[in-house]
């Protein structure tokens, strides 16, 4: 049977880690040289949710952006889901977030969104407050990750998964 | 056609040239359900594999939720094989085309420019971050190095006092003792002064020694040294150096003891002899009639002394005065160097005991001290009470050092719960809200820190106490910083650690409330 098929977008500031958390996700690899990501690359993968049928990520790695600019709104046509990225060790990139996901909004209004807050691994250079993202979970659900360890990076690809339609 | 056949020949070869064979124009038509109807182009240079099963599903994940009956562009599409191309789909009726062409070129120059603004970008909030941070180091050390600096004069001071005052006569006074001790004497009277002369500038040198130490930092000074102390033999020794001394003065001199607990007291000899001496010395000094009385008393596992004469006194006014370092004339006619009070509340509190200070002008004074036996610190009956039942969860990977950990902490009355890796000690704490978390934060795979700073951008509230072996302050700052609320350091300073438990658990319980 083939497998429900979603379209999830990963939206974030540049460096922010969005091509090494699907790298984490989808093939189990990290490397720390940053390489700007250009237009988008796209990649999926199968999960499978206890009690459900799987379903089919699709993973649309965008070029980081702090503002939705017309290509990056084209790219986000289809999508049913977010994953919203920041960098821990740089609270603009939160901020970047936050504001891609309101102009988001006007295009998806209805897509699931998930918050992650990457870099754990350099948790001691965070800039980050633990009581941000404490306020933040009060309206998305917000996780910690580290694309080097793995840290939070399934859990949040599956928080996804268990939100979207099945 | 791609072209107008009206053009001439070599235009129309040179647009085809252009915008079909530069491009690698790749042309798949599909009738509905992506059935592949037609193919013009090199699928290969795309890395795609039309014959594959599943060679073109990448090109239909690209179409996910988009509709097939409107013409689509999605530029810059990264493909399997790394290439980069810009994609079209173009509605055709019943049908639909997918058009790829190369982007690599395009996009190799824009990631060229796009890295370097943004390295630099990034490069520069990491420099502004530590120029940030090293302004605030500077300014740190600035002012550490005004405070050392007046703390090392005042050190100096007291050395080179010390030292003089000190140690000077008592040179004389070995160097004569020496001599007439060489002359043997029958006379045992004679006999027992000597010796008690020499016990007393014995004991004179080791307090100079000690006081020495004063400028030395607490925390050394503050290492208890416990043994078994036998209150009687030291009764007698201060009996021995006072005694006769206070008499001289015509001041009657009396000590008690009271032995009422059956387990052996264990102190640190040394600071507790300091403190007895340090307060008779001072009676002895202030009083010239009536009497000194030392007295005491082992009861509770506590041991109190207490200090009385009928001296001079104490002004209401310097009473808050007397325990302050070189205070030279709260107490009329003072000839010490000041040093002795305020080395005794240093010594009470580096003991944990209590001191009490009662005086009036002309009639006398009365000092009440109180100090814990060393092993009643750590376990003792009040901590045992206050925190009996408490539950402590304890992650360590060290399986010797958790287990360290969750004896002391069973000691101190804590139901104790040992986990090895953080992840699932975040789980565990969220899930039990345990009244103390002592979390180390050289764990493998998830850190300490970064376990700690989960749990605290999860609204978790408790008391968390943070270990390492790293005793710096960047370290010790880091862990604060992801949410501790104390950090200790290991190997584990026993008293330390008590102390810290307590006070993370008492304020556990305040913000509770």
């Amino acid at each position: 049977m083939t497998p429900l098929t979603h379209k999830v977008c990963m939206l974030g500031d540049f460096g922010v880690g969005k091509t090494s958390l699907v790298a984490r996700y989808v093939r189990s690899t990290f490397s720390d040289k940053y390489l700007t990501t250009v237009g988008v690359k796209v990649d999926s993968k199968e999960v499978a949710l206890p009690g459900r049928d799987p379903l089919k990520l699709v993973l649309w790695d965008i070029a980081g952006r702090s503002a939705l600019d017309a290509p990056s709104t084209s790219y986000l046509r289809g999508a049913s889901a977010l994953l919203l990225v920041a960098d821990g060790t740089r609270e603009t990139s939160l901020n970047s977030a936050l504001n891609l996901l309101m102009q988001s909004r006007s295009t998806l209004p209805d897509a699931v969104a998930v918050l992650a807050v990457n870099k754990l691994d350099l948790v001691e250079r965070w800039e980050v407050a633990a009581t941000t993202l404490s306020e933040l979970r009060r309206s998305l659900p917000v996780f910690e990750t580290s694309a080097l360890s793995g840290a939070g990076v399934e859990e949040a690809f599956a928080e996804i998964a268990r939100r979207l339609p099945g | 056609m791609i072209v107008d056949a009206a053009w001439p020949v070599v235009v129309q070869a040179y647009l085809r040239a252009v915008l079909v064979d530069r491009t690698h124009l790749l042309l798949l038509s599909f009738a509905p359900g992506w059935h592949l109807l037609d193919l013009q182009g090199d699928p290969a240079f795309y890395g795609l594999a039309p014959e594959a099963p599943d060679g073109l599903r990448s090109l239909q994940d690209l179409f996910v939720g988009l509709p097939l009956d409107r013409d689509q562009d999605i530029p810059f599409v990264e493909l399997a094989n790394g290439r980069s191309a810009h994609v079209h789909l173009v509605a055709d009726r019943d049908a639909f085309h997918v058009l790829l062409l190369d982007a690599e070129e395009a996009r190799s120059h824009e990631r060229v420019q796009q890295q370097l603004v943004h390295e630099a970008i990034i490069a520069g909030h990491a420099k502004s971050k530590a120029i940030g941070q090293l302004k605030d180091i500077r300014d740190e050390l600035g002012r550490q190095r005004s405070s050392l600096e007046e703390a090392n004069a005042l050190k100096n001071a007291l050395i080179a006092t010390l030292s003089h005052e000190f140690r000077t006569p008592l040179t004389s006074i070995f160097g004569y003792l020496h001599l007439i001790e060489r002359r043997a004497t029958a006379d045992a009277t004679a006999a027992q002064a000597l010796q008690a002369v020499r016990r007393s500038a014995t004991y004179l040198f080791a307090l100079a020694e000690n006081l020495l130490e004063y400028g030395r930092g607490e925390s050394s000074g503050a290492l208890l040294n416990a043994v078994e102390v036998d209150l009687g033999a030291l009764l007698a020794d201060v009996e021995g150096m006072f005694a006769p001394l206070a008499e001289a003065k015509g001041v009657r001199f009396r000590a008690t003891l009271a032995h009422d607990d059956a387990t052996a007291p264990r102190f640190d000899e040394v600071k507790l002899r300091q403190i007895v001496v340090n307060l008779l010395s001072n009676a002895v000094r202030y009083t010239t009639r009536g009497e000194i009385v030392l007295a005491l008393a082992w009861r509770d596992r506590r041991l109190a002394v207490d200090v009385r004469d009928s001296g001079i006194g104490i002004a209401p006014e310097f009473i808050g005065q007397v325990f302050k370092p070189f205070n030279r004339g709260a107490q009329a006619g003072s000839k010490g160097a000041g040093l002795g009070l305020s080395i005794v509340r240093r010594l009470v509190d580096q003991m944990h005991g209590t001191l009490a200070l009662e005086s009036e002008p002309g009639q006398g004074t009365h000092f009440s001290i109180e100090l814990p036996s060393v092993a009643a610190i750590a376990a003792g009956p009040e901590h045992a009470s206050t925190l009996r039942g408490r539950r402590a969860l304890v992650v360590d990977d060290d399986a010797d050092v958790a287990q360290l950990l969750e004896v002391l902490l069973e000691d101190l009355g804590f139901e104790v719960r040992v986990l090895g890796d953080a992840a699932s000690a975040v789980a565990r704490a969220m899930d039990e809200s345990p009244d103390l978390l002592l979390v180390d934060v050289e764990l493998p795979g998830l850190s300490g820190n970064a376990a700690v700073y989960q749990l605290r951008a999860q609204g978790y509230r408790g008391p968390i106490v943070s270990l390492s072996a790293n005793a710096t302050t960047d370290a010790r700052d880091a862990s604060l910083r992801a949410g501790a609320n104390h950090y200790l350091t290991k190997p584990l300073n026993l008293e330390r650690f008590v102390a810290v438990v307590r006070r993370a658990v008492g304020e556990g319980a305040k913000e509770a409330t």
